[in-house]
Parts: structure tokens; C-alpha cells; sequence
């Protein structure tokens, strides 16, 4: 139908308005509250003026913060780096040695796990991992080992098996989709030109998907620093993260306004993370279309 | 090839302009297109013929100006309701249908019964040559088979004008010329104005009877195929339709209804003014088809003018040979076109050879 | 090139690790032993039974049923007027409306959660299924979206125009065209985001005030271990659910793309 510039603005605008209003109110709105209610102090479930920098000042202060802190971010960089490191030969085996009609079925093969209850497959681990569960029990009756192994007693590590485990998925794909734009003549070109197969590989293709490695980090390493579900079942609470943290301030110390300090702190941490770290890659993104 | 003037106006364009934000991508379009005329935009991606052809539709606002459809302006009027249908140059065969629902769509609303219309679509199908094909997915079709259902779908509603959105720009090219010829039957049979959007030159004279060519937002000459490729009123025209040969030359009078010139190469040359169309200021220069020269052989002089050259180069097309040839001695090269036939060999670079040329042939850009 | 016995070996215990916890999962719900541990003892139906026996699980059932269909439902419409929005009309602030829209993505759940319990607390909403609804509709939305948008980009913007030149009104070209051609897409988007809104425990545990719902019930009951083998049973139960509901929003995706005649690339993400 026929429409001006402005009419087709009014369409869209009209058209965007329930799902933007709907997010603005039970989103944005939020967040903001939480902005603001980390600069307030809080009380027994309530928040009072005036404004202070006090909270920040206390995670910057407190070893308890800072460890949490730290734990979360080294946590899900080892995490980060075990999946991207241990997707990428799938990617390129998906990519370069499938044949195209049957892709999409290991595509398929590889996202079924994610789609299965999470809260199920993290209880699961504890059971593979824990003191006598099927690592240890499997072991010894093979009698690889006479004692117990109890993986699941160090508290960080079997966070980064389990959290490595369950974004596996997330660092796959995205590996593979860059991995699939690239020019399959310009790696022949590259032996054409003498190259071996490794060195085609290094200075030809794992620059060309470097964009999938980046977003495959971003993707894993977003999400896993605020995970909650693993530390608590797998750590048995011993070992939190931060968003064990942020429950534990707003529901358990009711002290709204910390929470939302460190809420805002570690969505901060997150975001100057990923900034730094794309910045660092800059001349790996837009130089492929 | 003429088209009689005498014909009522179908579409009017009244100084229509359309700006997208800054870009101005239609600036004044006056003109108007007769009931019944195979009409043609013509012009370089880009140039706003298929703007042009969307603000007859309805699908694109105009920001200033008027179109008019059969006497009524369409300002206000919506794409659903103008007496317009379209060929699109996707087809835009809706994928989830049979051949006869695709065709019969438009005519939901029809009164008519069930029965009817199903007739009706069995005779558009018909037309378009796909009778028996009703039945079959939209998907299972070849691309001239596409554009078939399209027309057929487009034709069934008796719209007062048919567009067409470079409709065969997706076919090969001996499919292309086939429905070209195809197109031009079913334009005379059903008498509906079709208008039709080309960056083919060749497409477009082969089945318009008048053509507007386009450049940059502005139809640059509005004629019949013959005019415009034989009195092309611009350097520009005469170079996107078909090959010109452009020889700089100078303006030595002009007086009542002659201009002389002298052209380099060729000499001088007395032009009647109609061969001059107005003047925009460019450096002058005479232009000549390749096919209006001709090359002499031993025995044969030049009816009118005859020019001495050098072959610079031979192109070989097997039909015809095209040669580049420098004129009177001067670095004036120009191409020629001969056709091969017995008795006349093809001759070789260096060859020293003679031009026959005929003034009336000349047109004068300055 | 597709000789390469390395990469296939270690394809193929990629695979083995990342099912490890799927395949785990029915040996020992139909194992005869309280402890989950090798070797095993015998088969046995008895976990399914004992799963089935706790009326709690059905509540949490029925709650989780009325959430996820709520979610999906709610979602999806919010997402087909995103995704139409964004692939078919340019508006100024675009970016930036998708942007939050599709926020949730990349924010950990958890803030998500705490931001929204602190703003339901302080205007006085009773916290109960219809607040889970409204968290779970705020993080499936941009699954629906972006589900959404690829079935919309590969609708021919001309098909609209035709069916408008042929006479249709804006709404007609709607339910005759666009409808048809987008519907694989819309059940793929509700399946999908029924099966994260199952799945989904933050916002279902902290903005519910312990109304049992099945994620949360399966998170409190493995921290009893006598409890586990009936959650492995019930765990192999939603895992052949979810599969098939995956392998139909897959069937349903894929039809589309070859319905708009677009080319296949690749899974849901």
C-alpha cells in the first residue's frame, strides 16, 4: 500500500509498540530501579535516601565481595576457554569433512542436550562426579582406582566441568556458521599456492572464523559468570558465584540496596570484559562479510 | 511501428516528483501514456523507472505532482483499488497455492459464482498457454511457467493497465525472446495498455510502440522506437540505445533550416535542422550508426558521400564483421558494420579501403 | 577432504561427553538401586511409580503446564509484532527498541530475577504464577524474536504487494499470505519457548514464592538422595518429551524455509 516515510514509521512504531512497552515496563523499568537502588541505603527489605556511593565502596573494600567476584570471572573464563577450545575442532569437522545434506542432522544431534531440562542435567553431574557416583564407582570396579576420586569435592572444578559442559552448544554454533562463510576456493588457492594444510589453516581459515571464536567466547562467557543453578547444586553452596551472591543479599540478608550494588557491579565487570576483549579482536570483525 | 496520437490518454504524469529523505529519485516526470500502447520505461538500474512504475500501482507515494489513470487522479487512492495489476519481476507467485488459486486470487471478491470463476481462470490459463495446469503446486513450476501464472493472475482481473517489472530478466535468453514475442501477441489480443519496466535496450524496441528512457530521475526523450534510435535527441540516449559513432566536429553556420558542420574525418557537412536536436552546450560532435556506413569494394562508388580510411580493427561475428576504421586520414576512428555475404570477403587489418556514408544519416549534438 | 579419522573419532566423543548426561539418565531410572552408582543391579519400573505417586509432582505439573502455555503463547504474539515490526517497516529508534527487547540474551538470569522482585515487591504485587509468567515471557521473547524474524525475511515483501494489487486489504493480505507462509515459524517459536519456560528455574523459584512448579520441585528434590532415581525417571520422561517437541519445531522450521522457497541455514541459534 502506498505510504510516506512518516506513515510507514507510525506502522512500525504502532506494530513494535506491545513487545517495547512490554519489555520498557518489566525491563528496562527494573533495571533502572535496581541502578537506583544501589546508590540508596537498605534496611530490612527497604531502601532510604540519601544517595551514597556507600555500597560500591564496600565491595571494592570487602574480601568476601572481591573473592566472589573473582571466583565468578576466573570461573567463567576457564569455562569460556575449555568450550571454545573444545568446539572448534567440531565446528571444523561439521563444516569441512559433513557432507551438506547431513549437517543440519549434527547440528541438530549437537543442540539436543541444551534443550533438555537444565536443572536436571547439572543434578546429573553431581551424581557422575560425587563421592561414589559413576566416575568412582566405575573406576573402581573396573579397578582403575582403589579409592574414591570424588571429583565433586573440589568445588571449582567440577563448576567448570558442569557450566563447560552445559554451553557447549552455544560455543559450536557460531564457530561453525563463520566457519561455513568461508571461501572454500580461497583454501584451495592457499595449497594452489604451496602452503601445507596447516599453514592454509592458520593464515587462511582461523583468522576467516575468528568472528564465530568471538562471538562463541561472548555467548558463553555472558551468561556463565551470572549462572546460579551450578553453583549451588554442584558447589553445595560452598563455592558461589555472584549471582549466589546477589540472591543471597536480596533475599537472605534483605538488604536490597547491596544486592543491586552488586547486581550493577557485576553486569559492569561483564560488560567492560567483553568490550576489552572485542577492542583486543577488532581486526578480526567486519573485515569478512 | 507509429502509434496513432489520436488515442485517449490512459496515464497522465503531471511534474511528479518523489524524494526518499535527501534523494531526489524522481524529478518532474511530465508525460502521458495512451489507452491501448505497449509502453516502455527505459533506462540504467537506478535511473526511477521502476519508482515510476510503482507510483502507477500504488505501492510508492509521490511527494509532489500528480498521476492520473484514466482521467482520475490517484492521489489518496490505494494499490487494492486502482485499475492497475502488476507482473513483478519475482513473479511473486504465491508459494503455498495451486496454479488456479494463484490465478483465480483476485477475484475473492467477485460476485460471481464458483463455477464461473473457475472458468474464467481455466480461459486466463488458457491465454497465457498453461491450460490443464490449474492443478499443479506454484513451487513444481519453471521460471517461464512462473511468469505465465503471473500474467494469467494479473490479466484475469481485465485491469485498465498491465505493468510490467522487468519481467523477463530472469529468463535465458532464448526463453526471453520467445516470451517477448509472446507478450507482444497478447498485448494485441487483449488491447490492455502495458506498461513495462527494461534496462534492455534491445527488449524494449523490439516491443514497444513508444518508449520513455530515463536517466537519473528525468525521462530524457519520450518517442517510438524508430525516433529514438534513429533522431536520439542527446549523446546520452543515443549512447544507451544501441551503438553511435561520435566524431567531434565544428559548427561553421547555421542559417534558416541548415547547420553546416565540419567533421573531423569526414569533411564537411550540410545538415537539415531536424538532425540537430536543441543545444545543451556540450562540445559538438556529429554522430553515426555503424550500420548506416558502409565499406566499398572494388566496382562500387558511393551513392552519396565516400570517405578513404585505414582498418584498425576486424571483428568477426560470423553473420556480420564489425570494423574500426580511421577516417580521411585523421585519428578519427570509427565502427562499421558489414554483412557477410558471398562475394565479399572479409578484409584485414592495414587494408586501405574506402567509406560510404550518407549525410542524412548524421545527427548533431552540441 | 572428508578423510579425516582424528577429527571423526573426536566428533564422535564430543558427542559421547555431551550425551553422557542424557544416555546416565535412563540406565539408572529403570536401575534397582536407591544409589546411582555402577554396577548395576537389575531393571525395575518401581522410580516411575514412586515418581508419579507424589501429588506434589502434579500440581507442579499442572502449574508448569499453564506457565509454559501462557509463556509460549504471550511470547509468540509479542515476537510476531517484533519481528514484523523490525523486517518489514524502518523506524527511527530501531536499534535500540530491538536492542532491549532482545536484552535478556545476554543478561544473566539472576538480574533479570532480582530486578524484577525488587520492582514487584515495592508496588505491592503478590508474587504468584501470573508473576512467573510475566519473567518467563520477558526471557523467551527473544527467542521468539529472532525464530520469528527469519521466518519473515524469507517472506518476498512482493507477495504482499501482489496480493494487494490483486484487490486484497492490508488485512486480507495478512491472513491469506503472510499467515500461511509464517505459520512454521510461529509453532516453531511456541514450541520452543514452551520448552525454555519448563526448563526455566531462576525466575520460577524466585518469583513465585515457592508455588511448586516442576523445575523448582526437581531442583528441591535432588537434594535428597533417596529422592534421585524417581527425578531420573521423571529426568528420562522429560527428555523424550522435549525431544520430540524439538524434532516437530525443527519439522515445522525447515518446512517453512522450503515453503518460501529460502535455503536452509543451519539450527535454532
Amino acid at each position: 500500500m502506498a505510504k510516506s516515510n512518516s506513515a510507514e514509521a507510525r506502522a512500525g512504531w504502532l506494530l513494535a509498540a506491545p513487545p517495547a512497552v512490554y519489555a520498557a515496563l518489566l525491563l528496562a523499568a527494573p533495571l533502572a530501579t535496581v541502578l537506583l537502588y544501589s546508590v540508596l541505603t537498605g534496611e530490612k527489605g527497604a531502601v532510604s535516601t540519601p544517595f551514597t556511593l556507600s555500597n560500591y565502596a564496600e565491595i571494592l573494600s570487602k574480601p568476601v565481595y572481591k573473592a566472589v567476584m573473582w571466583r565468578s570471572l576466573y570461573v567463567s573464563m576457564l569455562v569460556t576457554l575449555t568450550t571454545v577450545l573444545l568446539a572448534y575442532p567440531i565446528a571444523y569437522f561439521v563444516s569441512f569433512h559433513v557432507s551438506p545434506s547431513k549437517k543440519s542432522l549434527w547440528l541438530f544431534l549437537i543442540t539436543i542436550p541444551f534443550w533438555t531440562s537444565y536443572i536436571i542435567r547439572v543434578s546429573l553431574w553431581r551424581t557422575i562426579l560425587g563421592y561414589d557416583g559413576i566416575i568412582d564407582s566405575t573406576l573402581i570396579s573396573t579397578g582403575l582406582m582403589d579409592s574414591q576420586l570424588n571429583i565433586l569435592s573440589n568445588g571449582v572444578i567440577s563448576i567448570i566441568i558442569t557450566l563447560s559442559h552445559a554451553y557447549a552448544p552455544f560455543a559450536v554454533l557460531p564457530i561453525f556458521v563463520s566457519l561455513e562463510k568461508v571461501e572454500r576456493p580461497l583454501l584451495e588457492a592457499g595449497q594452489d599456492l604451496g602452503e601445507s594444510k596447516l599453514m592454509t589453516f592458520l593464515r587462511v581459515t582461523l583468522p576467516l572464523s575468528m568472528p564465530g571464536v568471538i562471538a562463541a567466547v561472548l555467548i558463553v562467557f555472558i551468561p556463565t559468570v551470572g549462572d546460579y543453578v551450578t553453583p549451588e547444586l554442584i558447589g553445595g553452596g560452598k563455592t558461589p558465584m555472584v549471582a549466589n551472591l546477589i540472591e543471597s543479599q536480596m533475599l537472605k540478608q534483605r538488604d536490597q540496596a547491596m544486592g543491586s550494588a552488586l547486581a550493577v557491579t557485576a553486569m559492569l565487570i561483564v560488560g567492560i570484559v567483553s568490550v576489552v576483549f572485542v577492542l583486543m579482536n577488532r581486526r578480526f570483525i567486519g573485515g569478512q562479510k | 511501428m507509429t502509434f496513432s496520437a489520436d488515442r485517449p490518454n490512459m496515464i497522465e504524469f503531471k511534474d511528479v516528483h518523489k524524494y526518499y529523505g535527501d534523494y531526489h529519485a524522481l524529478r518532474g516526470i511530465n508525460g502521458t501514456i495512451k489507452a491501448g500502447e505497449f509502453f516502455s520505461l527505459l533506462g540504467p538500474s537506478g535511473c526511477g523507472k521502476t519508482t515510476l512504475l510503482r507510483t502507477i500501482a500504488g505501492f510508492e507515494d509521490i511527494s509532489s505532482g500528480a498521476v492520473l489513470i484514466d482521467g482520475k487522479t490517484m492521489a489518496g487512492v490505494p494499490a487494492n483499488v486502482r485499475p492497475t495489476n502488476m507482473v513483478f519481476q519475482s513473479y511473486a507467485i504465491f508459494p503455498h497455492m495451486s496454479v488456479q488459486e494463484n490465478v483465480g486470487f483476485g477475484l475473492r471478491r467477485d460476485p460471481r459464482s464458483a463455477a464461473e470463476k473457475a472458468r474464467a481462470v481455466e480461459e486466463a490459463l488458457e491465454m497465457v498457454g498453461l491450460k490443464g495446469y490449474g492443478k499443479r503446486a506454484a513451487h513444481a513450476l519453471s521460471g517461464g511457467q512462473r511468469q505465465r501464472v503471473a500474467l494469467a493472475r494479473a490479466l484475469i482481473l481485465k485491469p485498465k493497465v498491465l505493468l510490467l517489472d522487468e519481467p523477463l530478466s530472469a529468463l535465458d535468453k532464448k526463453m526471453r525472446e520467445q516470451m517477448q514475442v509472446e507478450l507482444i501477441k497478447l498485448q494485441r489480443e487483449v488491447g490492455i495498455t502495458f506498461v513495462l519496466v527494461t534496462h534492455d535496450q534491445e527488449e524494449a524496441l523490439v516491443m514497444s510502440d513508444r518508449i520513455a528512457v530515463m536517466f537519473e530521475g528525468e525521462i530524457a526523450q519520450l518517442a517510438d522506437p524508430e525516433t529514438l534510435y534513429r533522431r536520439p535527441n542527446s549523446k546520452k540516449v543515443a549512447d544507451f540505445i544501441g551503438t553511435m559513432n561520435f566524431i567531434p566536429c565544428t559548427i561553421l553556420s547555421e542559417a534558416g533550416d541548415k547547420v553546416e558542420v565540419d567533421a573531423k574525418g569526414l569533411g564537411k557537412v550540410a545538415l537539415d535542422i531536424h538532425q540537430a536536436p536543441p543545444p545543451r552546450g556540450e562540445t559538438p560532435v556529429v554522430g553515426l550508426r555503424p550500420e548506416t556506413l558502409t565499406l566499398l569494394y572494388p566496382g562500387q562508388t558511393a551513392t552519396e558521400r565516400e570517405t578513404a580510411g585505414v582498418i584498425d580493427e576486424v571483428i568477426y561475428f560470423g553473420d556480420m564483421t564489425y570494423y574500426d576504421v580511421y577516417l580521411g586520414g585523421t585519428d578519427t576512428e570509427v565502427r562499421l558494420s558489414m554483412r557477410n555475404v558471398p562475394g565479399r570477403p572479409v578484409l584485414d587489418v592495414g587494408d586501405k579501403v574506402r567509406v560510404a556514408w550518407s549525410p542524412e544519416a548524421l545527427v548533431l549534438f552540441r | 577432504m572428508s578423510k579425516a579419522p582424528a577429527l571423526r573419532l573426536y566428533a564422535l566423543v564430543y558427542l559421547l561427553v555431551l550425551y553422557a548426561p542424557i544416555i546416565v539418565l535412563p540406565i539408572f531410572a529403570f536401575n534397582d538401586n536407591t544409589v546411582v552408582s555402577f554396577p548395576l543391579r537389575g531393571f525395575t519400573t518401581q522410580w516411575f511409580g514412586e515418581m508419579w505417586a507424589d501429588p506434589n509432582l502434579r500440581i507442579a505439573l499442572k502449574n508448569s503446564l499453564i506457565i509454559a502455555l501462557s509463556t509460549a503463547t504471550l511470547a509468540t504474539v509479542l515476537g510476531v509484532f517484533a519481528a514484523r515490526s523490525s523486517v518489514r517497516y524502518a523506524w527511527p529508534g530501531k536499534a535500540p527498541v530491538m536492542g532491549m527487547i532482545m536484552l535478556p540474551l545476554v543478561l544473566p538470569e539472576m538480574i533479570v530475577a532480582m530486578a524484577l522482585l525488587v520492582v514487584l515487591l515495592s508496588i505491592g504485587v503478590p508474587l504468584s504464577i501470573f508473576t512467573i509468567i510475566l519473567g518467563h515471557v520477558l526471557i523467551c521473547m527473544p527467542f521468539a524474536v529472532a525464530i520469528l524474524t527469519s521466518a519473515f525475511q524469507s517472506l518476498d515483501r512482493s507477495l504482499e504487494e501482489a496480493a494487494t494489487d490483486l484487490g486484497e486489504t492490508a488485512w486480507g493480505t495478512f491472513r491469506l499470505i503472510v499467515l500461511p507462509l509464517v505459520m512454521p515459524g510461529i509453532l516453531a517459536s511456541f514450541l520452543i519457548t514452551f520448552t525454555i519456560s519448563i526448563d526455566e528455574f531462576i525466575i520460577s523459584n524466585f518469583l513465585g514464592s515457592g508455588r511448586p512448579v516442576l523445575s523448582v520441585y526437581i531442583f528441591g528434590q535432588f537434594r535428597f538422595p533417596a529422592k534421585v532415581p524417581s527425578m531420573l525417571a521423571l529426568g528420562t520422561v522429560l527428555v523424550a518429551f522435549s525431544v520430540c517437541l524439538l524434532a516437530t519445531a525443527e519439522y515445522f522450521r525447515r518446512r517453512g524455509i522450503a515453503k518460501a522457497g529460502g535455503k536452509d541455514t543451519g539450527g535454532f541459534l
